[in-house]
């Protein structure tokens, strides 16, 4: 095999408790298979999901990060992933400011119904994140100095 | 009798220094304006080549050179979680030999008394280390603003505490040279010329402040009633401490995950709220004139008894980068007034 | 203008209705301009009003040692008095017990400072009394024209802007001026002070630097007034600016909001809408 070469991203995915982390259970009793880059912690909610927690995932070493939750609407808090929708739009341009890969951040909204979307978004998100490379800019930052 | 050099050779010492691997820390200008949007904002910093050094046009670097020899973060030890055992790996210290060209007298004069609190009850290894590799070559003084009372304090424009080499303007171009220390002979071995042109002792500053009538103030009593007052409108940021040569409280916080980190120590001031906060909640320096008190007794009344000298060498940074212009001068211009 | 603010000032702590005026002034006049809290009728001479009133006096409404003195009076130029606005949306100010006294101004600073330029609040709102006015016209400013600093910035390619920033946030000394001269940082225990356990280092490294500012400026998200105290206060000449002028673009392009100026409008954070756009999200 000569996979050994082949650079393999770090994937860390944020998602939601009652949506994608269903659609994602969904896709594994369904045996769809998604690539193991994937790091997926749970959540309660988006909404609960600190802007911190993508930046701590990229000084621990993460090449791509995705926040997941429920589709707006069907949040299982009612509005948590409006809140996070709201939060992204501004975070997003605080990234951009800091020059910091916005290819490698990722939102969407996966149901707990749709496994495939699931398998779907981390297969692309590898694939581009192999393409991309590793995130060194953001580990240099970390280096002790 | 005296000894010379010239700003060109001065340069190509620095450059020499460099590559002959040695690290070189002075005066740069960085990307930015000082705090009165006006002339260029110069900071101590280390250098890649002779030609980023300024030397003059400006009063004094708005940092100091203490984080030269007592580094603003600094590991100290490693710990790593294996299975139940724990597994400790010292940090590195540096081995490289360094330069501080362009120190100004007020931050050399600050590391004596570094040097004392740092080898007091415990011999401070990291500090000494750095301290050992590190030669001083500082610039007297030629101009002075309305924050500079160095004389005010026992210091002054010539001030050769803590120097290994003296540096003395004559005109634009040209130095007096004085080899304090074995050290500073080392360096210069050979890098100047013997004259009979002598430089002029410059001027300091007027003194400011009476400093017996301060001490009077302060042996006074520690809850005078005047401190809340003369403190009100200290934010209780920590500019003047980490911009002081002469301030060297430190917090060491284990930083890590899981699995392991490092346990470091960083700079801190006595004017965040945390400083005494205590683990069950009280704070006995809960309120910003506490805290600024004992900032004023700790350098003019608290470390003097101990240690035989004032905790503060007149530079001036704390005035000039505190936000709300005050800094320890304005305080002591108002209590040595006090009778 | 100076009389009329002792003035005001005189009669407002002769009559009992504040026990403090917080202005700026000169405690004695060889003394640079301070922030200074008059409580005595007499002292109200030390009042001064210049180019270089700097400070965002607002900030004292939210600290002890001042509160501590009574009912107070506050001097705030139009930049300042958007704080007081924020503050107010979100209960840290009763501004019925707040006297506001407002001073017109043509900009602080020589040369100006970069918010001067694109000022439209010369003259300060929702204030009990105003003093002076200004001659400089409020800035009609589109947009455009105020992020054409952030714009301009933004041009440049993302490893340029990472740079940049790389090696600005270096000189950070972790001093929290920044923060102290905030009145939006008014947390009783900032996020980064939190050690059981650590959330944000308070190690001065590249990495805890970018935390830090990451973490400050996103806590500002459409609360930041842009009185810039912050890039004044920096020691290390850090342009904090360039990263608040971001969220607050990001909060007026997407959300029409500027901090601040409409008292009817919701903050944007806390609240949210089912309109908000989504095209990024898959």
């Amino acid at each position: 095999m000569s996979d050994t070469n082949v650079f393999q991203p770090k994937i860390i995915a944020y998602v939601c408790n009652w949506c994608t982390y269903l659609g994602a259970d969904l896709a594994g009793t369904n045996r769809l298979e998604y690539p193991a880059n994937v790091r997926i912690i749970r959540l309660p909610c988006t909404g609960r999901i600190d802007f911190n927690l993508i930046v701590k995932a990229f000084e621990r070493g993460a090449d791509a990060v995705l926040v997941s939750g429920c589709h707006p609407g069907d949040c299982h808090y009612t509005a948590g992933n409006y809140h996070a929708r709201r939060r992204w739009i501004l975070f997003r341009q605080l990234l951009e400011t800091l020059g910091i890969d916005a290819r490698r951040v990722h939102f969407s909204w996966i149901s707990a119904a749709e496994g495939k979307k699931w398998q779907q978004v981390i297969t692309e998100i590898t694939d581009k994140t192999r393409e991309l490379g590793p995130y060194t800019a953001y580990r240099e930052i970390c280096q002790e100095c | 009798m005296s000894e010379l050099l010239d700003k060109t050779d001065l340069n190509r010492l620095v450059d020499a220094w460099l590559s002959e691997g040695r690290r070189v820390a002075g005066p740069q200008c960085v990307n930015a304006k000082d705090s009165r949007g006006q002339a260029d904002r110069i900071q101590y910093a280390w250098l890649t080549k002779a030609e980023e050094l300024r030397l003059d046009g400006f009063i004094r670097p708005t940092n100091s050179i203490k984080e030269f020899v007592f580094p603003r973060h600094e590991k100290l030890y490693g710990y790593q979680f294996k299975g139940k055992r724990l597994e400790l790996t010292p940090a590195e210290l540096p081995t490289t030999e360094q330069v501080v060209i362009g120190a100004r007298p007020c931050d050399a004069a600050a590391l004596k008394i570094l040097d004392a609190v740092f080898n007091w009850d415990v011999k401070d290894e990291f500090y000494n280390r750095r301290r050992e590799l590190t030669t001083v070559v500082t610039l007297a003084c030629k101009e002075h603003d309305d924050f500079c009372f160095c004389t005010s304090v026992g210091s002054g424009p010539c001030d050769e505490r803590g120097s290994d080499v003296l540096l003395i303007p004559i005109d634009g171009e040209r130095y007096e040279v004085r080899c304090l220390t074995e050290k500073g002979k080392k360096l210069l071995a050979g890098a100047t010329t013997a004259s009979s042109e002598e430089a002029t002792a410059p001027q300091g500053p007027p003194v400011r402040f009476n400093l017996d009538a301060l001490g009077e103030f302060l042996a006074g009593g520690y809850d005078r009633p005047e401190w809340p007052e003369i403190t009100r409108r200290c934010l209780g940021c920590g500019a003047c401490a980490y911009t002081c040569p002469t301030c060297h409280c430190f917090d060491i916080v284990d930083e890590g995950s899981a699995s392991g980190g490092a346990r470091v120590r960083n700079w801190d001031a006595c004017q965040f709220t945390m400083f005494t906060a205590h683990a069950s909640g009280h704070n006995p320096r809960s309120d910003q004139s506490q805290r600024q008190r004992q900032r004023i007794h700790h350098k003019f009344q608290i470390y003097p008894d101990k240690f035989g000298e004032l905790l503060c060498t007149g530079c001036g940074n704390c005035s000039r980068n505190c936000p709300v212009d005050m800094g320890v001068l304005p305080v002591l211009k108002t209590i040595a007034a006090k009778k | 203008m100076l009389d009329e603010l002792r003035q005001t000032c005189r009669r407002l702590l002769q009559d009992g209705t504040v026990q403090a005026v917080i202005g700026y002034g000169r405690p004695s006049p060889e003394d640079p301009v301070v922030p200074v809290f008059i409580t005595k009728p007499e002292d109200v001479d030390q009042l001064a009003w210049d180019d270089q009133c700097f400070a965002n006096l607002v900030k004292y409404l939210l600290r002890k040692e001042v509160l501590s003195l009574g009912k107070l009076a506050v001097c705030v130029k139009g930049c300042d008095q958007r704080a007081l606005l924020v503050l107010e949306k979100e209960s840290q100010i009763d501004r019925s017990q707040i006297v506001v006294i407002g001073l017109a101004c043509d900009g602080v600073g020589k040369p100006r400072l970069a918010k001067c330029a694109s000022c439209d609040v010369h003259t300060p709102r929702q204030s009990d009394f105003v003093i002076g006015k200004a001659n400089t016209p409020d800035a009609a400013a589109t947009v455009a024209e105020r992020y054409a600093e952030l714009d301009a910035f933004l041009a440049k390619p993302p490893e340029e802007r990472m740079a940049y920033w790389k090696k600005e946030l270096s000189r950070c000394v972790k001093c929290y001026a920044c923060r102290q001269v905030c009145p939006m940082c008014y947390c009783r225990q900032c996020i980064v002070d939190k050690n059981r356990p650590v959330s944000i280092s308070t190690s001065a490294t590249l990495k805890g630097n970018f935390a830090w500012h990451i973490t400050r400026a996103f806590h500002l998200a459409g609360r930041c007034v842009g009185c810039d105290e912050c890039t004044r206060a920096c020691p290390a000449g850090i342009d904090l600016r360039l990263l608040n002028l971001s969220l607050a673009k990001a909060a007026e392009e997407n959300f029409d909001y500027r901090s601040g100026m409409d008292p009817e409008k919701e903050p944007i954070i806390g609240a949210y809408s089912q309109q908000d756009h989504e095209e990024f999200i898959r």
